[in-house]
């Protein structure tokens, strides 16, 4: 039985040894904005926070996630109400072909939850283990700077 | 953003435009921020089943036994589908009918489909996998072009082991060379590149109760993807419905074959079970399944004046297509008519050779033989100023295409040319006389170059296939205007950029549009979306199809202001007369009433681009209708202790004809500059033995944030023949000069030529090792 917290809703779910966190969200929670890319850990697209740190979901046992605080992007923002990080990457067109998008959201808020004004270089570091094979990473800074801006209002 | 009417943007000729040329927001932006689930994984129906395939372990041989029966015992496993299951034709292909859906008796390359098996837990289905026996006979292998062409080579098909000779003859090239005082040869080879979209191929297929099939996919072209299941499944193409997921990223291999490979297998499965069938594949899979840039192996030779004036370029292209010929052919056309670079040059002697072998496939790929060409031309660009004592740049200017000049084709250059502008605006902003004359001083281990490269890029599809597209446009009650095409949103916006140029024509907020999912029920055949043509063509057809429903607007707000037609100005969404602007009628008004009245609100068209006419054995003639020019520098800084080359700065400009969408054609040229970057410096998908050894995220290296350099694109807007207000295709043309650019600017750091790509710290140390002792340091440039 794994019992953890997932966008602040507590859960207690049955769950098979060999399961990765990254299949129970997706397959058991229905929650799909963790996307798979290579299953090794090196696209770093189906990352999620796990107790405040930036963990790639599909190299982490269901199991390991027993009593923790599971962050995933449908925890961000709502339509009615996105997050700044959201809105910025909407403006700033830093969301192209968007697979790598929610898990590049939740570095960010990762990196400004801990140093709300990151230079270019932390913030190049906070993100360099999410492939994003679109943007040339360009509007991903931008909007990242923007975004901290703004919540540091 | 787009719908303030206030600042208004003037073309050339006059006219003036509301929101075209502004940075309006993507129509599919807020979803993806949200994570919301609208990738074909994230929709597969309850009830599925899952494949996984079983894959040839040998790059050549014959099958002499499929056994299939261990694995269909295997509990949890639900189908098993091999060769002799297809009810149709068993063919999944992107041009010439070549290769197999599963193969049947003959294998060709080390991946290509065996078998497929489904199960509800794909776990079982992958343990099944290795049930099955597969007993191979070998066959002789073939690694590369070279081997493919002897005499006493094995064919590897039928016909032979070239799949396509395409030949360009402009003037007499042996005169050519007679009149030159210098001539420089060198070969040029490139490499393998891996697309890497960042979701690998994905589909599911629903069988429907009346025996046809719906398809839901990650895929460029819907209608492609719907005749090739028609054939496998033997129905005819309206019994199969084709819709597109979101799909995340493609870059070519979406395009043609490869998604019917992933929902062809799962068609098999879907009809036979009745149930509904997905096919994921693994990041390894695709790599190893999907096709990729093709390598090439350019040999040129260049015959120039000491003046600079470049008198004959003769060029042999041999490109290694792999198994299957996918759009291969197609690819070396392109590479054949773009082997000299952007230059004029009187006499042209090109041979391209598209040839398999028994590597994995190549085919569509951003750029489509315009890189290989590119990087080929534009370093032996770089060698011939350098036999001539004069700088690269100002050798470049002397030879460029002008408006009045002829290209490779005989193309008269007209006045939609900027490439000198681009040239121009690149050296200012990258200060390249002083920069070149600083780091020639530079000593000591860490030494710094800098390097340019030029290009033209024929848009559209050209002499490739029928040029057209496809819009629908429908008003609903609500006056929601629900944008319908079979042009498809992968990652570059163009879709959103089609609703500016219909919320342009139609003089409407962008707000009232929406883009509706593509759907083979619901759209006209479009053709592929491919070649950077969603803009150029498809923005012509969303002209003319939004023109003939803004004009039915006009019409019923005419007669309800009781005036005639073309009094009627429409202006963010209202209709008023043009000789009293206070008689005004709403948008929403106006829908009403045709609601009330009975008139339909739904237009279709599709723009079909003229012809290009050529003569095939010479290539001369129209191969393009019109060209987008660009311009890049790469700043670099090479340790010649580790080898390792870092980018500092790029600095590009592109004649686009006319923006359509800042933000989003920024996009474009920073997505396809770093892509270009990794393929001029890591990208490399190594075989040995025709078998992939590096299939995997952690062996096959893509630019990371780390890995980018400051990057400046400049913009310059000379009106083309073919688009919407003059536009050009940006999509390809940003991945095409950062690898030759950068090996130049390597060259220009330490004096070493790279003939190979990419620029790894290996070759790099290499090449210094060979050269170290002779070869005298490169000096700055010196203006002529």
């Amino acid at each position: 039985m794994l019992k953890f917290t997932v966008n602040g809703k507590d859960y207690a779910i049955p769950v098979e040894s060999h399961e990765r966190l990254l299949d129970v969200l997706r397959n058991r929670l229905w929650l799909k904005g963790a996307k798979e890319g290579c299953s090794t850990g090196d696209c770093g697209i189906c990352a999620v926070l796990m107790d405040g740190k930036l963990v790639n979901s599909c190299l982490v046992l269901a199991i390991q996630a027993r009593n923790k605080r599971i962050l995933t992007i449908e925890g961000i923002g709502t339509a009615e109400n996105l997050h700044p990080l959201q809105r910025a990457f909407v403006k700033s067109n830093a969301s192209q072909c968007g697979y790598c998008i929610p898990a590049m959201i939740l570095a960010a808020k990762n990196l400004l939850d801990h140093n709300p004004s990151p230079t270019e270089a932390e913030i190049r570091k906070a993100t360099s283990g999410i492939l994003c094979r679109c943007t040339g990473y360009v509007k991903i800074f931008e909007a990242i700077k923007e975004a901290a801006q703004e919540m540091r209002k | 953003m787009g719908d303030d009417p206030t600042t208004v943007a003037t073309l050339r000729n006059g006219e003036q435009l509301f929101v075209v040329g502004k940075s309006v927001q993507r129509l599919d932006s807020v979803d993806k921020v949200l994570g919301r689930p609208i990738y074909t994984m994230d929709i597969v129906p309850e009830n599925a089943l899952y494949l996984k395939v079983v894959r040839s372990k040998r790059a050549h041989a014959l099958l002499k036994r499929v056994d299939v029966s261990r694995a269909r015992r295997h509990p949890g496993v639900v189908a098993v589908v091999t060769a002799q299951d297809v009810p149709g034709i068993n063919e999944s292909t992107a041009m010439l009918p070549d290769k197999p859906l599963l193969a049947s008796d003959r294998v060709r390359f080390a991946g290509e489909p065996i078998a497929a098996i489904a199960s509800y837990d794909t776990s079982i289905a992958e343990e099944a996998v290795d049930l099955v026996e597969v007993d191979y006979e070998p066959l002789p292998t073939i690694f590369s072009p070279t081997d493919a062409l002897r005499d006493d080579a094995i064919k590897i098909h039928p016909d032979g082991n070239i799949a396509k000779h395409m030949k360009l003859r402009k003037g007499n090239v042996e005169e050519g060379f007679r009149h030159a005082d210098v001539i420089v040869e060198g070969t040029y080879r490139s490499q393998f590149q891996e697309p890497v979209p960042l979701e690998p191929e994905a589909g599911f297929v629903i069988p429907e109760p009346d025996g046809s099939v719906t398809c839901v996919g990650s895929i460029q072209s819907p209608f492609h993807v719907q005749t090739g299941i028609a054939k496998i499944l033997s129905l005819r193409p309206e019994q199969v419905r084709v819709i597109q997921a979101a799909t995340g990223g493609a870059f070519g291999p979406k395009s043609d074959e490869i998604p019917i490979d992933v929902l062809g297998m799962a068609a098999l499965v879907a009809t036979r079970t009745r149930r509904p069938a997905a096919l994921a594949y693994t990041r390894e899979e695709s790599m190893v399944g999907h096709t990729k840039r093709h390598p090439f192996e350019i040999t040129l030779k260049a015959g120039v004046k000491e003046n600079g004036k470049l008198t004959a370029w003769e060029a042999r292209l041999l490109a290694d297509t792999g198994a299957y010929a996918s759009l291969g052919p197609l690819v070396t056309i392109r590479a054949c008519f773009h082997a000299t670079g952007p230059y004029e040059i009187p006499h042209v002697k090109t041979d391209a050779y598209c040839v398999y072998t028994n590597n994995t496939m190549a085919g569509s790929f951003r750029g489509f033989g315009g890189p290989q060409a590119h990087f080929a031309a534009e370093s032996h660009m770089d060698e011939i100023a350098k036999k001539l004592d004069m700088d690269p740049l100002d050798f470049r200017l002397l030879n460029i295409l002008k408006p009045g000049a002829l290209t490779a084709t005989s193309q008269l250059v007209d006045e939609g040319c900027g490439l000198e502008e681009c040239v121009k605006r690149v050296v200012v902003e990258s200060d390249w006389y002083r920069k070149r004359e600083e780091y020639s001083r530079i000593k000591g281990g860490k030494r710094r170059g800098l390097g340019i490269a030029i290009m033209y890029h024929g848009n559209s599809l050209g002499p490739e296939g029928n040029d057209y597209a496809a819009v629908h446009l429908q008003i609903d009650r609500d006056a929601t205007v629900r944008f319908r095409t079979g042009l498809t949103e992968y990652g570059t916006g163009g879709p959103s950029g089609l609703i500016q140029i219909a919320a342009e024509t139609m003089r409407l907020p962008i707000s009232y549009f929406r883009l509706d999912a593509p759907d083979t029920d619901l759209c006209a055949d479009t053709g592929p979306t491919v070649a950077s043509r969603t803009i150029t063509i498809g923005g012509r057809a969303t002209q003319m199809v939004a023109g003939k429903l803004s004009q039915t607007l006009k019409e019923i707000a005419a007669t309800t202001l009781g005036v005639s037609a073309d009094q009627v100005e429409a202006s963010n969404g209202t209709y008023y007369f043009k000789a009293d602007e206070k008689r005004s009628v709403s948008y929403m008004e106006v829908v009403e009433e045709a609601f009330e009245k009975g008139i339909s609100l739904r237009e279709a068209g599709a723009f079909t681009a003229p012809k290009c006419e050529y003569d095939p054995d010479t290539s001369q003639g129209t191969t393009y209708l019109q060209y987008t020019f660009g311009a890049v520098t790469a700043e670099v800084e090479v340790d010649t202790e580790t080898g390792q080359v870092q980018v500092l700065k790029m600095v590009t400009a592109y004649d686009v004809g006319k923006v359509i969408n800042p933000l989003s054609l920024e996009g474009q040229i920073e997505g396809g500059t770093v892509q270009g970057i990794g393929y001029g410096l890591m990208e490399e998908l190594i075989h040995k033995d025709g078998v992939v050894i590096n299939p995997s995220l952690a062996d096959y290296y893509i630019p990371t944030s780390l890995d980018i350099p400051e990057i400046k694109s400049i913009v310059v807007e000379y009106p083309g023949q073919l688009g919407p207000y003059g536009a050009k295709a940006i999509g390809e043309p940003p991945v095409v000069l950062p690898a030759p650019a950068i090996v130049n600017a390597v060259d220009n750091a330490i004096g070493v030529r790279l003939t190979e790509i990419p620029a790894t710290p290996n070759r790099i140390l290499i090449a210094l090792t060979r050269t170290r002792s002779n070869a005298p340091r490169q000096m700055g440039g010196q203006r002529v």
